[in-house]
């Protein structure tokens, strides 16, 4: 059936929304996240060649392919993807910072605990 | 989060596609996490309280904190990112299908000859002539391409394969290796409430991959469990899903507002967050076909999302209507379920709405800190 194979598509059928009063921005805002996506993927494989490196101080292309990371592992590329998350929305949740200092300010209620509820992520050095 | 279960009817994923996945798994978290609860924040701190300064009240009703807040930058922020986030999701998934699908399609058409340890076999009845609801093709539900009924190649399972990881990390793993979590929420309450309720028959509507009806096999092994969906492609994987995890369920194409089934056929009648799929007319029509199903003393448990009870819960809720593919889901704000499961033929006495909470933390809710089920429970 190959021959009369074709590809699922790739767009949904219905309304494209658009949140910015300038359409660029969206897109812009698109793509900064589709950079955000490979270079995640980018992450993980220079991760895995240094496992496989540290390993066996050799390695066949297909050892990346069929690299599975242990749990300790995991947990290590995890915390690397939500930093990358975090990375990419500090310039807003910087923003959304000012915004509540401002309130606080006027209204004279306490500042806001980093970590909690703002939430800006914990960084280690 | 739980592990995905990678049984056999799910593409292998090389490097970077696991990479893609588990990149927008983790930035979806973080967005439902620690950005969505900020577009609360912002709204009562900023939004309201100008709303009320201008006008001497707060916003009525989810329209009024529309007109307001989708002209601030940090909810357009957020909903551009959501919107992305959830295109990507789809691409990730639609990347290894795509480059296996052959053999997922043999591996469909072999597991659907094959019978289950104890010689029981599920079974597969599509039918081609059957008319897709405008409801369902007129626009691509959840931004999935191509939707859950389109079929792009003979045998197609792709949207089967493609829905079922998509959905798994569209709540963060939140609805289990299984994608069980709705069926085990509908079970819990019949078990709480009906204990001694023990179905031989049982309907799932709009059953998609079977994610929930395989519970309701598994929970009572002696009962007949049907699922129907409009779909063949989502149908024909939920068969060798079932099959490939040795459960034998019956998937038939059928419309929930219209089926082939005798008239009080059924124990039990149930849907997982279908009711919001579907139309203001269609509504009725399902649940008077509910009715019409029920044999006397039978029960009708359909799932569904909650809507908000604040207009900005509402607003937040409904996210998804204007920007998810979700077009009657916004309508259903102001639908009295019970009233409409009345016009369908139950009785005032025997049909209620109930609120039944999930185990979800924040990361995993997408629009809202504070989530419940709602459950429409009828006895015929």
């Amino acid at each position: 059936m190959t021959s009369s194979m074709s590809d699922p598509p790739r767009r949904a059928k219905g309304h494209q929304p658009q949140f910015f009063d300038d359409p660029a921005l969206d897109q812009l805002h698109a793509a900064v996240l589709a950079l955000a996506s490979e270079l995640a993927v980018a992450f993980d494989r220079i991760d895995t060649l240094e496992r496989l490196l540290e390993r066996s101080h050799t390695l066949r292309r297909n050892d990346v392919e069929c690299y599975v990371p242990d749990a300790p592992a995991s947990e290590e590329r995890a915390a690397r993807r939500a930093d990358i998350a975090a990375r990419v929305l500090r310039p807003f949740v910087s923003y959304r910072e000012s915004l509540f200092r401002d309130n606080a300010a006027q209204d004279g209620t306490a500042p806001i605990r980093r970590n909690d509820q703002t939430g800006t992520p914990e960084h280690k050095p | 989060m739980s592990e995905f279960h990678q049984h056999s009817m799910q593409p292998t994923l090389d490097h970077d596609e696991r990479a893609r996945q588990e990149f927008v798994g983790s930035f979806r978290a973080h967005l439902s996490g620690q950005v969505m609860p900020g577009a609360y924040r912002v709204y009562s701190t900023q939004i309201e309280p100008a709303f009320t300064a201008q006008h001497g009240r707060p916003p009525l009703n989810q329209d009024e904190v529309r007109k307001v807040m989708t002209s601030h930058p940090y909810y357009q922020f957020w909903s551009a990112m959501q919107r992305r986030s959830q295109e990507m999701l789809w691409e990730s998934v639609i990347d290894p299908t795509e480059r296996q699908l052959p053999q997922l399609i043999r591996q469909a058409n072999k597991l659907a000859r094959k019978p289950l340890k104890g010689g029981s076999k599920g079974t597969l009845q599509l039918d081609p002539k059957l008319v897709v609801p405008r409801y369902h093709s007129s626009v691509d539900i959840h931004l999935q391409p191509g939707g859950y009924h389109s079929d792009f190649t003979a045998d197609d399972v792709a949207a089967g394969a493609i829905y079922d990881k998509g959905i798994y990390l569209y709540m963060g793993g939140g609805l289990g290796k299984e994608n069980d979590v709705m069926g085990n929420t509908l079970l819990a309450y019949l078990k709480e409430r009906h204990p001694r309720f023990v179905p031989g028959r049982i309907l799932d509507m709009g059953c998609a991959i079977g994610n929930s009806t395989l519970v309701w096999c598994r929970a009572f092994p002696q009962a007949q469990v049907h699922g129907i969906d409009v779909g063949a492609p989502v149908l024909r994987y939920a068969h060798a899903r079932a099959q490939s995890l040795g459960v034998a369920a019956h998937f038939s194409q059928q419309n929930a507002e219209a089926t082939d089934f005798e008239a009080g056929s059924f124990d039990l009648v149930i849907s997982h967050i279908m009711l919001h799929e579907t139309s203001r007319s269609a509504l009725v029509r399902v649940l008077r076909e509910s009715h019409r199903l029920l044999r006397p003393g039978g029960l009708m448990l359909h799932l569904e999302i909650p809507r908000g009870n604040t207009a900005f819960e509402q607003f937040m809720h409904n996210w998804e209507s204007y920007n998810n593919n979700e077009t009657f889901s916004r309508f259903m704000t102001e639908i009295d379920l019970k009233a409409e499961a009345l016009k369908g033929g139950f009785s005032a006495e025997k049909t209620t709405v109930q609120e039944f909470a999930p185990n979800l933390d924040v990361s995993q809710m997408n629009y809202a800190e504070n989530f419940f089920w709602k459950i429409l429970v009828a006895t015929r």
